[in-house]
């Protein structure tokens, strides 16, 4: 066993132990004298003030999106980084950033017309649905405040028709619709739009992520619907760094960081 | 109450053609075989239960002016089950395709004609 793989074991076991050690402090599940659960001497518990008003502060009948775009939107901000890190160790693992950037050869689309049978059935198909996929990945996005949805998950549907079309034919198919400077740009605009807006309550005058005070640029009627539609807005940039690094993540591995051929 | 036994008779349906999409995955000898079992059971299966759900739903039809959202449902029900006719298919298609470019050989019984040698050199 070589002395790296040691350290990597001993750095493991600590972080474990660490983990499980914090486990042993949490309470049990269900447990009414818990700090989600109890009520505050003076004040009712944060479970019970979210479920009875949290749709009175934000208009948003999902209590699911409240909660997670906005009460905990820091988290969430956060969440989205923590994918933009992943990807980003991706690039830096399989090295591709910054490679050679001559334009790639120009394959003919109509190549698998004629001759291989099998292609046909693959391709028609996948050039029917994928339009249909990334409508519904649209609809999933944006009607995430009323129905079970939101930028992680239809971000990922979209990243998905993508992957479908480097699939059906070949990567260089899929990267001439998004292509790697595009899902870089697509995955540092998704986190500016979601810090924009924290950045933009600050600028007047209120906590970073209090959706509330942007109500005059929003031409909203109440400070609720405000609320509301900045949860769209971030859900939104969550949405384009999802699908670019969820895309950027599997162009590298299939190509092993070339970005050429694929799978 | 026939729609509910419309609707049962059709899932019934499906959930036996299910079964024979199980039963053909375990018993089949060979790879084609199998994929063959899940991709035709699967596919009708899915669309027979799907069918019967969008069946039952129309327990509660009476007039159009009134219950139209359950039209709705029902579209999206048929929605549902046209991925599955367009999607199924072509995923046990391309499977045994890539099996096919992989070489893997089919399993042919004593006596039985033998056509793989026909089709160019993959052999």
């Amino acid at each position: 066993m070589r002395l790296s793989s040691i350290f990597a074991i001993i750095a493991v076991v600590i972080t474990g132990g660490i983990l499980l050690y914090g486990v042993s402090d949490f309470p049990s599940f269900g447990d009414p004298k818990s700090p989600a659960n109890a009520a505050v001497p003076g004040s009712e518990s944060v479970s019970q003030y979210f479920i009875t008003k949290s749709y009175k502060d934000t208009k948003v009948p999902n209590l699911v999106t409240s909660v997670l775009a906005d009460y905990r939107g820091y988290d969430t901000m956060f969440e989205t980084v923590v994918i933009f890190a992943a990807g980003m160790a991706i690039f830096a693992i399989l090295g591709s950033v910054g490679g050679e950037s001559q334009p790639r050869v120009q394959e003919e689309e109509s190549s698998f017309v004629d001759g291989d049978h099998s292609r046909i059935i693959v391709g028609t198909t996948c050039r029917l649905l994928v339009p249909v996929i990334q409508v519904f990945a649209l609809y999933v996005i944006g009607h995430g405040h009323y129905s079970p949805g939101g930028g992680f998950q239809g971000g990922v549907i979209l990243a998905a028709s993508f992957i479908i079309i480097a699939l059906s034919s070949d990567l260089d198919a899929a990267l001439r619709r998004l292509s790697e400077v595009n899902y870089l740009r697509l995955a540092c605009v998704g986190i500016l739009i979601y810090a924009g807006f924290g950045v933009l309550c600050q600028v007047l005058e209120s906590n970073f992520l209090d959706y509330g005070v942007l109500q005059p640029i929003l031409l909203t009627d109440g400070p609720e619907m405000a609320r509301s539609h900045s949860m769209l807005g971030v859900e939104i940039g969550v949405a384009f760094t999802v699908t670019a690094i969820m895309f950027a993540i599997y162009a590298n591995l299939s190509s092993r960081g070339t970005l050429r051929d694929g799978l | 109450m026939i729609i509910t036994i419309i609707s049962a008779i059709l899932i019934l349906l499906g959930v036996v053609f299910f079964f024979g999409a199980a039963l053909g995955i375990v018993r089949f000898p060979d790879f084609y075989s199998r994929t063959h079992a899940a991709g035709k059971g699967d596919t009708l299966s899915s669309f027979l239960v799907i069918l019967g759900f969008a069946v039952y739903q129309l327990k509660d039809f009476h007039s159009f002016s009134h219950d139209w959202p359950i039209l709705l449902v029902i579209l999206k029900l048929l929605a549902v089950s046209l991925f599955i006719f367009m999607t199924s298919p072509v995923s046990t298609h391309a499977l045994m395709d890539a099996g096919w470019e992989d070489k893997v050989k089919p399993e042919i019984g004593e006596g039985k004609p033998n056509h793989l040698n026909d089709d160019s050199e993959k052999f």
